[in-house]
């Protein structure tokens, strides 16, 4: 080990471990810190994704308002960088401060890979601002070329940085194995501690979340320049930016349970308790919340689709199948909201008469809600591919047999996931884990193939009259602000589930957190850390934006002028 | 402007204050870091029973799986006919008291496993302290049967970590009733209970059954000794779950018996 770390290690075992800060208390400090830079990082990371696609499409498809939609979703990363990197110094600061014999354990272990961490950082910055502010000068040609490669480098540093990240704190979670709390820590190999078991899964799962995040983001900063919008042309262009923004957040969400997935799959084999503890202990009402704010955005993301079908000559055709669509995701989301495994007292267990809700309970198991959630994913499939098909008409001459190989498809898909649901209340709980990936397999098998069928079909269409962008009634702009504090708020909720199973560690097993915070608090607290969080960070991300907008006019301006908005 | 700012501003406290407010009207359930019992040689069973009710009921988390009829056997109410935990703890394992047998399974879960139940039980030893852990046996006693837990066993579990075999037990004097032979040694061990042998068993841990093929014997006693020394690859994440104490369970001849089995199992 570095001379330096040693030096560090014995400077905090010659102090106190723990410090205090006033009013909140040193875990309240720290919980707030690390949920606002994590949220400035989410965006910050997830935005350059589609910022170096939307560009690509405007580079090969030939399309200038892409390469404007990139440029103006780069511009929202300028000063929300700056944000993220003082979020994360004010971070490390209490943590050296307030987990004085915590943070150098873990500087112990992990110091050269925290150096790298701020040698990647400074390449990041200075490839965003090449990025953002040479969009004008390399335009053409091969530069442009060189442009799109520096957006694609700026990705992988990012990348790389929350590789970096996630082990210190996976770490946490699941150290491995061979280490405990008598391990001599200049005997951890850096590669070893890094690799350890959450770590892929999280890396997987806070890629996907990031990209749904920073959609969210950038759909409710379209959504607020929309209703502050002085012509039709600026409304127009933020009514577009703000489709697609939701757009790419709600494609994402749908394959994040599937990571998420994952990520508890790991955290049960590595350990029983700790997944135990996350699924039906102290947590088990956290769930019931998640599938309440996922219900949430499934019903505000199709509510937002349907009112802008409204804007697009011809769709009124599909409007009567709305109210089929709302009972389907009604439904399925109380069935998915319905607890089954939740600790009771003596008392709450004989009001039941047993366990479960003697109503409630057949609703609790998996086979319910792995039905339920792939029901309500189908039904929002749907209400895009209806709002996709809106003002087209297909003139291939197979339009109609095609269309019903596509009902075809959603009716089997349904049949599949009905018919295992049912079934997985009739088999050993071994087998019926194993349906849900048949339910998965078949919805979204439907959500290819139909989609490859619809642009196929699509080839020709005749359009019934341009999609009217801007005409959109500001109760839609609403439904995004909804979306993206129902995102934000979730990515809190989860944050807590996985930081709270580790319960009285710093690290899991190891490091036992002996301070006056080392209990888990319950939700009702943690709800009020959440929200505080995100109250600080929409209210920072709103000025930084309105920062954003001083510095540098729209370049909606010139972007809108490129080509009509037809189709999508 | 200012109307859709205060707009703006509006639904965005009100969706914040919707959300915190129906998380603080659930149940509130905060996760307690396990207290030192300062119950001593002289606690009463009553006493330990009041706090074993407590951890089951709080830091142990019992409730999770224990009652449900899926996850684990019922404790605190009849299992399939046979009673409440108490009341049938003494005729689990031939020769051992309740009292040996509850610690035993809260310290070696995987080796008392209940046929029809996966082995998802946590080593409750390594996540509570001694006087929690036995409070938990006390009042698991209670539950139908009768407390022999005192304060002498809590004392004793004062000995060095990973040694507490509770007083009067003596349960791992004679493994496998001394036998030395492998396949004895084998079923006693409950080694299929994660590893295949000839081609019989789990598959949590790789299989045994050619094991002779790819291990020599000094590698194959090493790993039973240390089963923590080396993870096989494509088991990491099971890292850990092999029991560490088959070294002082057996004695040399037994080990030494199972070793050549297996070495020679090609």
């Amino acid at each position: 080990m570095p001379d330096g770390l040693l030096m560090i290690t014995a400077v905090a075992d010659s102090i106190r471990s723990y410090g205090e800060f006033p009013v909140i208390g040193a875990r309240g400090a720290i919980w707030i810190a690390a949920q606002v830079h994590l949220m400035f990082a989410a965006f910050v990371l997830g935005v350059p994704m589609f910022a170096v696609v939307a560009e690509a499409i405007g580079i090969f498809g030939k399309d200038a308002k892409y390469d404007g939609l990139a440029k103006e979703f780069t511009r929202l990363l300028l000063v929300a960088y700056s944000a993220t990197a003082i979020w994360g110094a004010i971070l490390v600061f209490l943590l050296a401060t307030l987990y004085t014999k915590f943070w150098a354990y873990l500087t112990t272990i992990f110091g050269p890979s925290m150096w790298l961490y701020a040698g990647l950082f400074f390449f990041e910055s200075f490839t965003l601002y090449l990025y953002y502010y040479g969009w004008d000068r390399w335009k053409y040609g091969r530069a442009k070329l060189g442009h799109w490669t520096l957006g694609i480098l700026l990705n992988v540093w990012g990348t790389i940085v929350m590789l970096i990240a996630n082990s210190w704190l996976t770490y946490m979670m699941t150290p491995p194995r061979d280490i405990s709390s008598t391990t001599d820590l200049t005997t951890v190999k850096l590669w070893h501690a890094i690799a350890n078991a959450s770590w892929m899964p999280i890396n997987i799962h806070r890629i996907i979340a990031n990209v749904v995040f920073g959609g969210a983001i950038a759909a409710a900063y379209a959504s607020y320049r929309f209703l502050a919008a002085k012509t039709d042309e600026e409304r127009a262009h933020y009514d577009w930016m703000g489709y697609v923004g939701n757009f790419i957040a709600m494609a994402a969400l749908i394959i994040l349970p599937f990571a998420g997935y994952w990520l508890g799959r790991e955290i049960y084999m590595y350990d029983q308790s700790m997944g135990i503890t996350m699924m039906g202990g102290f947590m088990s009402w956290l769930w019931v919340i998640q599938a309440f704010l996922i219900a949430v955005l499934f019903l505000a993301g199709n509510y937002y689709l349907w009112i802008g079908m409204g804007r697009i000559p011809g769709a009124e055709r599909f409007r009567p199948y709305i109210k089929y669509l709302l009972i389907v995701l009604v439904l399925g989301a109380i069935v998915w909201g319905t607890p089954h495994t939740m600790i009771a007292d003596s008392k709450e267990l004989a009001a039941m008469g047993g366990s479960h809700h003697p109503m409630l309970g057949a609703l609790g198991v998996m086979s319910a809600k792995n039905t339920a959630v792939n029901l309500m994913i189908l039904a929002t499939f749907l209400s895009f591919l209806m709002y996709r098909r809106g003002n087209k008409e297909f003139t291939v001459p197979w339009a109609d047999t095609g269309t019903k190989i596509q009902g075809a498809m959603f009716a089997v898909a349904a049949a599949i996931v009905l018919f295992y649901g049912i079934r997985g209340y009739f088999v050993e709980a071994i087998i019926r884990i194993g349906y849900s990936v048949y339910q998965v397999g078949a919805v979204l098998a439907c959500i290819v193939f139909v989609t490859v069928i619809d642009s196929l079909m699509g080839r020709g269409a005749k359009s019934v009259g341009e999609i009217q962008w801007g005409k959109m009634p500001a109760r839609s702009q609403y439904a995004l602000f909804i979306l993206a504090v129902t995102f934000t708020w979730l990515m809190g909720l989860m944050g807590f589930a996985r930081s709270g199973i580790r319960q009285y560690w710093h690290v899991w097993q190891v490091m036992e957190d002996t301070s006056k915070y080392a209990a888990t608090p319950a939700l009702g607290y943690a709800s009020q850390m959440i929200s505080l969080s995100v109250l600080i960070f929409l209210s920072l991300v709103g000025f930084v934006f309105w920062l954003g907008g001083l510095a540098e006019k729209s370049t909606f301006g010139t972007a809108a002028k490129g080509g009509s908005h037809v189709g999508h | 402007m200012w109307a859709t700012n205060l707009k703006v501003i509006g639904v965005v406290l009100g969706t914040l204050f919707v959300y915190t407010l129906i998380c603080n009207k659930i149940p509130q359930m905060q996760s307690e870091v396990p207290q030192k019992l300062s119950l001593g040689a002289n606690a009463t069973a009553e006493q330990l029973v009041a706090a074993g009710d407590k951890v089951y009921h709080g830091i142990g988390g019992c409730g999770s799986c224990h009652g449900l009829g899926t996850r684990a056997p019922n404790l605190r109410t009849d299992e399939k006919g046979t009673g409440a935990i108490g009341a049938r703890c003494g005729t689990r394992e031939a020769g051992e008291s309740c009292k040996v047998y509850l610690y035993e399974s809260l310290s070696q879960p995987t080796d008392f496993v209940v046929p029809g139940y996966q082995p998802i039980m946590p080593v409750v030893t390594k996540l509570l302290p001694p006087e929690q852990v036995w409070a938990l046996v006390a009042y698991l006693e209670s539950l139908g049967g009768t407390v022999d837990v005192t304060g002498a066993d809590l004392q004793a579990s004062a000995a060095p970590a990973g040694g507490a075999a509770p007083a009067g037990g003596g349960a791992s004097a004679e493994f496998a009733g001394g036998s030395v032979d492998p396949k004895v040694i084998i079923k006693e061990a409950e080694c299929g209970n994660c590893h295949k042998v000839d081609g019989e068993g789990g598959e949590l841990g790789p299989d045994l059954s050619h094991l002779g093929g790819r291990r020599d014997a000094a590698y194959i006693r090493h790993k039973i000794l240390d089963p923590g020394a080396s993870v096989t690859k494509g088991y990491e994440t099971m890292a850990g779950v092999m029991p560490k104490d088959f070294g002082t369970r057996m004695n040399a001849a037994q080990l030494e018996a199972l070793v050549t089995f297996l070495a020679h199992h090609k």
